[in-house]
């Protein structure tokens, strides 16, 4: 009748128990955490890279916003030589007006294009000529 | 417990006033009439189950103050109940040398030995005698005894009780909701510890939809990697625009010619033929507002301002 088992055996194996379930508890919490910062990181980087990759990687789009730029009345007089290469479009004029200009500068700094080299040069009073490289 | 294994054990009768016994081995102990209160009853009741829930209360105007668990078993028309001290049977055991882990089965002399007719002799100074069903205790000399008992040859009932060791410290209606509270924190902690889990697959999961979705690279050293020469880029861009941005828009006066501007490398450079110094101020103040480094320098009858970007 002795043999039956000690209740402070059951009680100290529950306490056990108990310690366990807490530590593993504390450590599926700390995973959480840190699984949780890592998504909201990887979120962030990855809204971060679409955007920007979409603004300065994105081929297709810069070309046809290229196009749609040159396309525009005021800039057709100054006939605008476009070179494309694998990884840049060249855009040159030898020779055009300053509200020429004023329209095509004010399109390509406010668009989303990846400037690499310009060079524009005063001509005359009224006159100038121009050359950009643009990356994609 | 182990009632049916318990007959291979030797037998000894315990009571407070024994001598000390001499042991290493297992022993089932049979409880002197003075270690127990015992009461004959006669009740209106026929389960012993149903006599169980009264039995504090049977006891409760009989007993000196302590700590006492109860038992009760049926003989035809009567209960036989009874108060024991776990902790008393327990020090009387260990007071005689028996370790409480070599004790293989308790009973009552009441349910043991209530075969006895006239007074029995137990050790050298007491007998038992049973007078209406009730064994009691007698100094020898009280009674003429009729023999001695040798306890070791009786066959033991079922009837057996187990002694709560700790029941002193606390009770076991205590232990057992101790043990409750016990068991549903670690069930809640679990099912905590499960849902956590759960949630840190779940994020796993939807960390890896992300990278599919968003075309990213194998790692994030990778996409870091890639981030930082965009946002490299970027930060040339926004540069380069609010560099232009100035030197376009600064106003010169008619004497004043922008002749050339050039985005080379990591620079701009702007060139004027003629430039007062009012608006070299106008540049550079603008140019230090923005944290824009920039060298000024003439060269052949120009004006450089040169960016860096």
């Amino acid at each position: 009748m002795m043999n039956r088992i000690n209740p402070l055996h059951i009680g100290a194996l529950l306490v056990v128990v108990l310690l366990f379930s807490i530590f593993k508890l504390s450590g599926a919490k700390s995973d959480l955490s840190e699984v949780k910062a890592e998504f909201r990181e990887t979120q962030e980087l990855a809204t971060k890279l679409s955007g920007l990759k979409s603004t300065y990687a994105d081929k297709k789009s810069v070309k046809k916003s290229l196009e749609r730029v040159l396309k525009i009345s005021s800039l057709r007089s100054a006939n605008i030589v476009k070179k494309s290469t694998k990884g840049a479009i060249v855009l040159s004029s030898s020779s055009m007006d300053k509200n020429a200009l004023n329209s095509l500068m004010g399109k390509l700094l406010n668009g989303a294009y990846q400037i690499n080299s310009f060079k524009i040069k005063k001509l005359s009073d009224s006159k100038v000529s121009f050359e950009m490289e643009i990356k994609w | 417990m182990f009632t049916k294994f318990n007959q291979k054990y030797k037998t000894i009768f315990l009571d407070s006033s024994s001598a000390a016994f001499e042991l290493d081995e297992k022993v089932n102990v049979v409880l002197s009439p003075s270690m127990y209160w015992v009461k004959k009853l006669s009740l209106p009741l026929q389960k012993v189950s149903e006599v169980k829930k009264l039995l504090e209360s049977i006891f409760e105007d009989t007993l000196p103050l302590g700590n006492y668990n109860y038992s009760v078993y049926k003989e035809g028309e009567f209960f036989f109940a009874f108060a024991y001290d776990d902790k008393f049977i327990i020090d009387t055991l260990e007071d005689k040398g028996i370790a409480v882990a070599n004790v293989a089965g308790v009973y009552f002399a009441q349910s043991e030995l209530g075969f006895i007719e006239g007074a029995v002799k137990i050790n050298e100074t007491q007998s038992i005698f049973l007078k209406d069903d009730i064994l009691i205790l007698l100094p020898c000399c009280w009674v003429e005894e009729s023999g001695d008992l040798n306890i070791d040859e009786i066959k033991l009932s079922k009837r057996g009780i187990n002694l709560a060791q700790f029941g002193h410290i606390v009770d076991s209606k205590s232990l057992y909701k101790i043990g409750a509270i016990l068991v549903a924190f670690i069930v809640l902690i679990m099912s905590e510890w499960m849902i956590t889990s759960s949630k840190v697959d779940d994020f796993s999961d939807k960390k890896e939809t992300l990278f599919a979705k968003a075309k990213l690279q194998a790692t994030m050293f990778q996409n870091k990697a890639m981030l930082k020469k965009y946002t490299k880029i970027h930060t040339k861009q926004v540069s380069i625009r609010e560099i232009t941005s100035i030197i376009l828009s600064t106003r010169l006066r008619p004497s004043e010619t922008l002749t050339q501007l050039i985005l080379k490398d990591k620079k701009i450079t702007a060139y004027y033929n003629i430039i007062s110094q009012p608006t070299i101020n106008a540049i550079k103040k603008e140019l230090k507002s923005k944290k824009i480094e920039f060298n000024i320098d003439k060269k052949n009858g120009h004006f450089i301002f040169e960016m860096i970007l």
